[in-house]
C-alpha cells in the first residue's frame, strides 16, 4: 500500500500549479457573482478557458497522440481534474462532449469521424450536447423512442430528447435513435446530428435554479447524412454503455477538493457571525469527516487507476457518495447560516463567498443525472452484490 | 501508488486470518466470552504473543516486529470479522506509551511476551460528563476513581492518567469489574490511593490516541466486513413469498448502503494508517475521520444485519448480536465520536 504519488505524477501537478496560477484569471465564485454575468457570458467565458487548455495541451491527455494525448493516464486525468477544482477553474464546456462522445469516437468511430470532430469539440469551437433522455425514457434509458429510418443516404428522425443539459447553447447533439423498433438493445444506432438541421427545433427549460442549462429537442422529419452513424446500425446500445463507464470515472477527488474549499469557508463564516454551539461544531464536524471519507476514496481509486487497475462497477459506489453528500451538505449549510443562506446571489445581503442558495438547489441534481442513486445501487446490488434480481 | 495490500502485508493477512481460524473461531470464543469472567484465555494470550502480534509495532529492542499502523490494521480487521475477545488493542497501546516514554524497559519485554499485561486507565466518570473530581498524583501518589479501565482484573500494572501526567501503578489495588453489553470487553472501576511513578507527559498520549483510533476502526471495519458477508448469504437462502429475500429491492439497496459504508470505511482506515506511517501531515484529521466514520457506519451495517435475520437475527443463538454489541462498544471507546469530530474540527483549523 502507498498513497504517495510518484514523482512522475508530483512533476505533472506542480506544473499544472504554476500554470494555472499564470493563465487563470478570476476563481469561478467569482465570476459568477459579477453584477453583470449572464448565462451567455458565462458560456462564452467558459469557451475561452477551455481553449486556453486545448492549446496548452490539457484536454484529451490520455488519448491517442494524434488526437490530442501526450501519454499520459487516468491518473493525470484525475490529478487534472481535482486541480482545477482545488484553483476553483470555470468548469470545461464541452464536458460532455470531451468525456462521452471523444471516447465513443476513439473506440467506434470512423478515422473520418474522429479527424472530422474531434479538433473543434477540444478547442471548444463545436459544442456538444448529449441526447439519450425522452419523456418515456429516462432511468429505463432503452425504452427511447426517437425513431432514425433510413432514407437513400440519410437517416431521418422522428422524436423528441429532454433534459439536454447545453442544448441551448449546443452545435451539434450525439442521437441515440431507434433504428429497431423490435429489437430492445440491438434496435439503438448512436448518430451525430447538427443542430441546425432542418427539422430541428431546440426549447430551453427552465430548471429550478431559474437558469436554462439544459432544454428540450425536437426532430420533425430531419435529415441526417449516413456518413454520421457512429459504429454499426444497432450498435448504439454497446457504445453507450461504453461511454457512460468513462463517465463514471474518478470525481471523488475533485468533488472533495471542491467540498472542502467550500466548508472551509463555512467555518470561517461560522466564526465570524459567532454560530459556534455545540450543536453547530457537531454538524461540522460530520461535514468535514465525511469530505475526507470521500477523499480517502478517491485517493484509493487514483492509486487504483495508477496500480494499472480499471474501475469497475464500484464507481458507482463513488456517484452515490458524492452525490449524496453534497445534498446533505448544501442542507446542512443553509441549516447552520440560517435565512440568509438563503438569500439568492443578487439580493442584497447574500454572502459572496459561496452561492449557497444556488449550491442547495443544484445538489438536487447530481442524485438524478448520469443514473439516479436508486440506478446506482441496482447496479451495486446487480454487479457486486450478485443479488437475484426481483421477480425472475 | 497502490492501494492494495504490499506481498507482505497480504501474507500477513492470510496468515492471521488462518491463525484466528484455527485458534480463536467465534465457536470458541463465544464459550469464553460466556464464561471466562476475565473475558480471555491465558493460554491463548500466550499464543498471541508467541506469534509476535502482541509486539507487531513495538520495537525490536523490546521483543516486537517494529512494523506499521497498516499491519496493526490488517491483524485487527482480521480479529473484528471473527470478534476476538480480549485485551489485545489495549496491551498495543499501553507498550507503545511505555515505549514512548522509554521508561520501563523489563516491564515493557514482558507485555510483549505475553508475560504482563499492562492497560491504560483514562476515565474519570462512568458517564461522558466531567462532574466528578480528575484522578491527581500527589507527593508519590495517585489518588482517585477511574471507570472503564480495560481487562482491570487481569492487569500487573496500570498507565493512570493524572493532571500531573501519567503515573504507572503496580497491582494490586481495588476493582469492582463493570460489564458493558460487549462480551468481547471487560472493564473494571478501580479506585487508587497508591505509590506510583510519573512516567510521561500527556502529550505522549497523542501518538497513542491516533493509533487507537486507527486500530479500534480496522476492528470495526472487520465486524461490519464480516456481517455484511454473513447477511449476503442468508438474504441468498432465506425464501419468502416464493423467492430468496435477497431478490426484493427493499433489501438491495440498503445491502448496497451497507457496501457502500464499509467500503468507504475501507479507504478512511487504511488512509488513516498508511499518514499515520509516512507521518503525512494529514494524519490527525485522517485518524479522526476513521474512527468518526467508522463508528457511524459499523453501527448501520451490524444493526441492518441483524434487521434483515428478523426474529433469529435477535437470538442469542446467532453470532450477530457480538458484533452489534462490539461495534456500539468500539464506537464510544478509544476515542468517542464526539471526541473525533472535535479532533477532526481542530485539524482542520476550524
Amino acid at each position: 500500500m502507498d498513497l504517495q504519488l510518484s514523482d512522475q505524477h508530483v512533476m505533472f501537478r506542480d506544473e499544472l500549479r504554476a500554470w494555472l496560477k499564470a493563465n487563470m484569471g478570476r476563481p469561478w465564485r467569482e465570476e459568477l457573482r459579477d453584477p453583470k454575468a449572464t448565462e451567455d457570458s458565462m458560456i462564452e467565458l467558459r469557451r475561452s478557458w477551455q481553449r486556453k487548455l486545448y492549446e496548452a495541451g490539457y484536454l484529451g491527455m490520455h488519448w491517442p497522440a494524434e488526437w490530442g494525448g501526450r501519454g499520459t493516464t487516468e491518473v493525470e486525468k484525475s490529478i487534472f481534474e481535482a486541480e482545477l477544482s482545488r484553483a476553483d477553474a470555470p468548469p470545461i464546456l464541452n464536458v460532455l462532449g470531451i468525456g462521452l462522445l471523444g471516447p465513443a469516437l476513439i473506440h467506434h468511430g470512423s478515422e473520418a469521424q474522429r479527424r472530422r470532430f474531434i479538433p473543434p469539440m477540444l478547442s471548444g469551437e463545436e459544442i456538444w450536447c448529449q441526447g439519450f433522455s425522452e419523456p418515456g425514457a429516462g432511468s429505463d434509458l432503452a425504452a427511447l423512442r426517437t425513431s432514425a429510418v433510413v432514407d437513400g443516404d440519410h437517416f431521418v428522425l422522428n422524436g423528441q430528447k429532454i433534459w439536454t443539459t447545453f442544448g441551448p447553447w449546443a452545435d451539434w447533439i450525439f442521437v441515440l435513435a431507434r433504428t429497431d423498433s423490435k429489437d430492445r438493445y440491438g434496435g439503438i444506432s448512436f448518430i451525430l446530428v447538427k443542430l441546425d438541421t432542418p427539422g430541428i427545433t431546440v426549447r430551453r427549460l427552465r430548471q429550478i435554479t431559474g437558469e436554462s442549462e439544459f432544454g428540450e429537442v425536437f426532430f420533425e422529419d430531419a435529415r441526417v447524412p449516413r456518413e454520421n452513424l457512429v459504429g454499426q446500425i444497432g450498435e448504439g446500445w454497446r457504445i453507450a454503455m461504453t461511454v457512460l463507464a468513462f463517465e463514471r470515472g474518478a470525481t471523488s477527488l475533485a468533488a472533495a477538493e471542491r467540498y472542502g474549499r467550500d466548508l472551509g469557508l463555512l467555518a470561517r463564516t461560522c466564526k465570524e457571525i459567532g454560530r459556534e454551539s455545540g450543536a453547530v461544531r457537531e454538524k461540522l464536524g460530520r461535514l468535514l469527516v465525511e469530505n475526507e471519507v470521500l477523499r480517502a476514496n478517491g485517493l484509493r481509486m487514483l492509486a487504483n487507476l495508477a496500480d494499472g487497475k480499471v474501475p469497475g462497477p464500484e464507481s458507482s459506489i463513488e456517484k452515490i457518495f458524492w452525490s449524496e453528500f453534497d445534498k446533505r451538505f448544501r442542507e446542512t449549510a443553509l441549516d447552520i447560516l440560517g435565512p440568509g443562506g438563503q438569500l439568492v446571489r443578487t439580493s442584497a445581503e447574500a454572502r459572496l463567498d459561496v452561492d449557497w442558495s444556488r449550491e442547495f438547489l443544484w445538489s438536487r441534481a447530481g442524485t438524478i443525472y448520469s443514473g439516479s442513486s436508486e440506478v446506482q445501487r441496482n447496479i451495486i446490488s446487480k454487479r457486486v452484490l450478485n443479488l437475484p434480481q426481483e421477480g425472475r | 501508488m497502490k492501494f492494495e495490500l504490499s506481498e507482505d502485508q497480504a501474507l500477513l493477512q492470510s496468515s492471521t486470518r488462518d491463525f484466528l481460524s484455527s485458534e480463536l473461531p467465534l465457536e470458541k470464543s463465544r464459550t469464553v466470552m460466556e464464561h471466562n469472567a476475565d473475558g480471555y484465555e491465558s493460554a491463548e494470550w500466550r499464543r498471541l504473543a508467541e506469534m509476535g502480534y502482541i509486539g507487531l509495532t513495538l520495537p525490536a529492542a523490546a521483543g516486537g516486529q517494529d512494523l506499521g499502523a497498516i499491519e496493526l490494521a490488517i491483524v485487527l480487521e482480521e480479529m473484528g470479522r471473527v470478534c476476538v475477545p480480549g485485551p489485545f488493542l489495549d496491551a498495543i497501546l499501553a507498550a507503545s506509551f511505555l515505549a514512548a516514554a522509554g521508561k520501563q524497559d523489563a516491564l515493557l519485554a514482558d507485555v510483549v511476551s505475553g508475560k504482563s499485561l499492562v492497560t491504560i486507565a483514562r476515565q474519570d466518570s462512568p458517564f461522558s460528563g466531567n462532574h466528578l473530581e480528575p484522578t491527581r498524583f500527589e507527593s508519590g501518589r495517585v489518588l482517585g476513581t477511574k471507570y472503564f479501565v480495560p481487562f482491570a482484573t487481569r492487569t500487573d500494572a496500570l498507565l493512570v492518567t493524572t493532571r500531573q501526567g501519567v503515573v504507572l501503578v503496580r497491582a494490586p489495588y481495588d476493582i469492582v469489574p463493570l460489564q458493558t453489553i460487549d462480551l468481547a470487553q471487560r472493564f473494571g472501576k478501580v479506585t487508587f490511593d497508591h505509590q506510583g511513578a510519573l512516567i510521561g507527559g500527556p502529550e505522549l498520549l497523542e501518538r497513542v490516541d491516533l493509533l487507537a483510533a486507527v486500530g479500534a476502526s480496522a476492528m470495526m471495519l472487520g465486524l461490519m466486513s464480516r456481517a455484511l458477508e454473513v447477511t449476503l448469504e442468508y438474504v441468498q437462502t432465506r425464501q419468502a413469498f416464493k423467492r430468496p429475500i435477497g431478490a426484493f429491492q427493499a433489501l438491495q439497496h440498503r445491502l448496497a448502503d451497507m457496501l457502500l459504508k464499509t467500503e468507504s470505511t475501507r479507504s478512511a482506515v487504511y488512509r488513516a494508517a498508511w499518514c499515520l506511517d509516512t507521518g503525512d501531515p494529514d494524519t490527525a484529521l485522517a485518524c479522526a475521520t476513521a474512527k468518526a466514520y467508522a463508528g457511524d457506519a459499523s453501527r448501520y451495517v451490524c444493526g441492518e444485519a441483524v434487521q434483515m435475520h428478523g426474529g433469529i437475527g435477535f437470538t442469542w443463538e446467532l453470532d450477530l448480536h457480538f458484533y452489534f454489541k462490539r461495534a456500539k462498544t468500539l464506537e464510544q471507546f478509544y476515542g468517542s465520536t464526539e471526541t473525533q469530530l472535535e479532533k477532526a474540527l481542530a485539524a482542520a483549523g476550524y
